[in-house]
């Protein structure tokens, strides 16, 4: 391992603040779920980092879960902003605050 | 020496990539953005001698769900376009402090770390063959196997009623 753990890990933190920048500054709800991908990709870093680390599989096993969950989150989370779409016309997440249909 | 240049190539592609994820104002472009960092943290993998979740990150984020982002990009297509783009107007001084607290308190964490072995483990590449990830998820992480069966479950249970509300809310059906 030439490259140290500690390049890994601030790459994945600097993948993380990006993303956080994203999820705070967009109103677009797709753009909002592009920055939460970054944002799990920067885990996901960490997690093979630490496995390639200790050499054990089971942080590839974490990371791997990590991509089912977010397959589930756009599924639903894109479900929700074509929902909405179809009810409204324009896409801020500052206007979704009702929880009624 | 590879492996730094590798690591150095994939970190900018990773970051500059990001950067335009966060801030290009068109969903499609910051959505073919997203494609870039996926495959540069795929590269990530490959040094780090996991060839299976890249073959997965590249598969499954890459293939399968940058392809539904740009499918509901162009579905739903212009109109909607909010003008003001910053939620930070009023708050922007707080969420920016808040960015860079984060980011200090991880590098200091990172940086500070005595827990960490002082030298990697020995390298075997059978840690990231599809083999042995198996045997660990069957083995030591079965509930969470299962528990990810259960969550695919609900997502595809709930995207069939999200679809299926939104077309009588439309009047067909």
């Amino acid at each position: 391992m030439n490259v140290p753990i500690e390049a890994y890990l601030m790459l994945s933190l600097a993948l993380l603040a990006l993303g956080l920048v994203g999820v705070m500054r967009r109103r677009n709800p797709l753009m909002l779920l592009l920055s939460v991908e970054l944002m799990l990709n920067a885990g996901n870093v960490s997690l093979i980092g630490f496995s390639r680390l200790w050499d054990d599989p089971s942080g590839q096993v974490f990371a791997l879960v990590v991509m089912v969950v977010a397959a589930a989150e756009v599924v639903i989370g894109l479900g929700l902003v074509v929902a909405i779409f179809r009810s409204r016309t324009r896409l801020d997440v500052d206007e979704m605050s009702s929880m009624r249909g | 020496m590879g492996e730094k240049i590798t690591f150095a190539v994939a970190a900018i592609g990773a970051l500059g990539f990001g950067t335009g994820v966060v801030f290009f104002r068109d969903a499609f472009r910051a959505a073919v953005s997203l494609i870039g960092t996926l495959l540069s943290v795929a590269l990530l993998f490959i040094v780090l001698l996991a060839p299976f979740a890249a073959a997965v990150q590249v598969i499954v984020y890459a293939g399968a769900i940058v392809v539904m982002f740009l499918f509901v990009i162009a579905y739903l297509g212009e109109r909607g376009e909010v003008t003001t783009p910053d939620r930070l107007d009023r708050w922007q001084v707080i969420g920016w402090l808040g960015v860079i607290g984060l980011g200090a308190f991880g590098a200091v964490a990172v940086l500070d770390s005595s827990s960490a072995p002082a030298e990697a483990a020995p390298a075997t590449t059978d840690v990231g063959t599809p083999a042995s990830i198996g045997d660990a998820f069957l083995s030591d992480h079965l509930l969470a196997f299962e528990v990810t069966s259960l969550i695919l479950l609900v997502a595809a249970v709930g995207a069939v009623i999200l679809a299926r509300s939104a077309a009588q809310g439309e009047g067909g059906r």
